[in-house]
Parts: C-alpha cells; sequence; structure tokens
C-alpha cells in the first residue's frame, strides 16, 4: 500500500509536469499523459499488468513494465532533444540581432 | 528596358568558408549593379574580409548557426536596408549571375511573390548521377508534404518580392530550410513561379554540397519540427 501511495504521487507530478509541456510540444503532453495513465493504472491493478503482458505476448507483467520504462526513457530522450531544439532558436534569434547590429557595409 | 531596377534588389549569399571563391561571385554580382549582402556564417577563414573588399556588405554570425539561419539573417537585413526584391544565391559560384533578372522580371511579369529556380527544368551539367537521385527524392518528399508542385527543391537561387520575403520565417537553421522554405510558401497562399536555371558543377562546389547523410538529417530535423511549437 505505502509502495502504491509513493507511485501514485510520482505518476500525478508526472501527469501536472505533462501539463506544463502541452503548450511547447502537444505530442510530448499527450505521449507523458499516456504512460503516466498506464501507469497508474498498473499500480492500482498490478494483475491486469500480467494478464496484459500475456495477452501481447510478454509473460510477466514486470517484464510488461520494464518495457514500458524503456519506452518512457525514450520519450524523456526525444522531450529533451526538442527543448534543445528551442534553446537553439532562442540563441538564433539572438545572434541574428548582434549580427545585425553589428552589420559592415562594403569598400567598394 | 528591364521590369526591375537592379538598385531595388538585394541578393542575399550565405556564406561559411568560402574565401577562396567568394570574391569573384560578389564581384560579379556587384558588377552588374546589384546590392549584396554576404552573411558569414562564423567563418574561420577570410570569407568576411574578402566579402566586403569586393563590395557587399558583411553580416557576420558570431559563431556558424547553418545556412538556413545565415539566409534569414540576410533576408532581415535585406527588408532592413528597404530591398523590393531579395534574391539567394549560393557562394560557391555555381549560380549564374545572368540568371537574377530573369527571376526578378518573372516575379513581375508573372505577378508572383517567388520565382524559384528549377536546374531540372534548366540545366545542370556536371550533376552526378548519385546527387540528381537524392535531389529528385527531396523534390518527390517536398511535393507530399507541402502539396506544391515543384520540381527542384533545394535549390539556392530564389527571387522574392518584399512582400513574399517578409512572410518567410525561416527556423530550420540547417539545411531542412530549403524544405521549410517551400512549406511557408505554400502556407502563405502567395503566388510562386518556377524558372529554368543552370547550375554549373564544378569539383569545388561539389565537395561543398549535400551528401546522402545530410538528406537524411534534413529528414529528421523536419520531422523533429512537426512535435513542437
Amino acid at each position: 500500500m505505502i509502495a502504491q501511495l509513493i507511485l501514485s504521487a510520482l505518476l500525478a507530478a508526472i501527469l501536472l509536469y505533462a501539463w506544463t509541456e502541452y503548450r511547447r510540444s502537444p505530442a510530448v503532453a499527450f505521449l507523458t499523459v499516456a504512460i503516466a495513465t498506464s501507469g497508474l493504472y498498473f499500480v492500482w491493478m498490478p494483475d491486469h499488468s500480467t494478464k496484459l503482458a500475456e495477452m501481447v505476448g510478454i509473460g510477466r507483467g514486470v517484464d510488461l513494465i520494464l518495457y514500458v520504462w524503456v519506452c518512457i526513457s525514450l520519450v524523456v530522450l526525444l522531450n529533451l532533444h526538442l527543448k534543445l531544439r528551442t534553446q537553439t532558436e532562442l540563441i538564433t534569434t539572438l545572434a541574428r540581432k548582434i549580427a545585425i547590429t553589428d552589420a559592415q557595409s562594403g569598400n567598394a | 528596358m528591364e521590369l526591375v531596377s537592379r538598385a531595388q534588389v538585394y541578393v542575399v549569399i550565405p556564406a561559411y568558408n568560402e574565401g577562396t571563391v567568394l570574391s569573384r561571385v560578389v564581384s560579379d554580382v556587384r558588377r552588374a549593379g546589384y546590392a549584396v549582402v554576404v552573411v558569414d556564417d562564423g567563418s574561420t577563414d577570410a570569407t568576411a574580409d574578402r566579402a566586403q573588399a569586393a563590395g557587399a556588405a558583411v553580416v557576420k554570425h558570431p559563431f556558424n548557426l547553418g545556412q538556413g539561419a545565415a539566409l534569414q539573417t540576410g533576408i532581415d537585413y535585406a527588408l532592413a536596408q528597404g530591398a523590393e526584391f531579395v534574391v539567394t544565391f549560393d557562394a560557391d559560384g555555381q549560380h549564374r549571375v545572368s540568371e537574377i533578372s530573369r527571376l526578378t522580371e518573372a516575379l513581375v511579369r508573372e505577378r508572383a511573390d517567388f520565382a524559384l529556380g528549377s536546374r531540372f527544368l534548366g540545366q545542370a551539367p556536371n550533376l552526378p548521377p548519385l546527387r540528381r537521385l537524392v535531389l529528385q527524392a527531396a523534390t518527390l518528399f517536398t511535393r507530399l508534404t507541402t502539396g506544391l508542385q515543384v520540381t527542384d527543391t533545394h535549390n539556392g537561387l530564389r527571387a522574392m518580392t518584399r512582400r513574399g520575403a517578409a512572410v518567410l520565417r525561416l527556423r530550420q537553421n540547417r539545411m531542412a530550410h530549403a524544405s521549410e522554405c517551400l512549406s511557408q510558401i505554400g502556407a502563405s497562399g502567395l503566388r510562386y513561379v518556377e524558372q529554368p536555371v543552370t547550375i554549373e558543377y564544378t569539383a569545388y562546389s561539389l565537395a561543398k554540397g549535400q551528401t546522402l547523410g545530410d538528406g537524411v538529417l534534413i529528414l529528421l530535423d523536419l520531422f523533429a519540427r512537426r512535435l513542437y511549437r
């Protein structure tokens, strides 16, 4: 029960994070919500993870959770990549303003 | 009598370590009567000095950002200087100066805001077969994703009116900007025309050009760009 409460609190925090990310990247927010909601479901219905695992041919519920964890890691990587691109755009805008301000006219 | 006064045209040349050929390219364009802005994209050679000595205005990025970023910087600069027409032109000597007036006149004659150069409507002597294949695959991809029925998507020779230039907001810093540019032209609803042009490949320009690996990176860039705002 204690583990379920702690995991639920963590997953609820992830849902909140997904909400804050929606404006920047709806795709990442949607994936995060889907994963966190699935996590919440399986935390409170652990038997269902085993049933689902058997259905998709994985065998054990714990293996299914492991695979899902790998997927979560990939979403985190994607999100970091997108944030990096956003930062690059801001740096580009700044560099462009500096470059145009310091433009030099031709000699000929 | 020309339909477009050359004094109204700004030629934007993005350049990264092009010191060996840039002087000749800038001199040729200046001699034809056009204003030139070279965007030095963080070169480590004498690109900026040579461009300025040849008569170009020089805008220097503090570090290398990519050709797409350099083009947008050049377009912003040209608009700020009051350009009525903006032409983008490669620094490696593969474009002909005589094509500039053909493109700008097409804008006026066809009442278009963009005139896009096409080597596949014109000529591309010495274009290697593998590069032709990559370019044609890129064209097919752009046709499918933008709906624009263009014949050459990665051609750096294009002209635009002031109104056309103002709607472009290139966010793809690297090579994917060419597809992004067409996508924005399509979304703007402004009229575009294609004009046959000749691209002259030399050993120098081929060494500087895009590879098959670049094509894969372009696809990844375009895909990633669709995932965020």
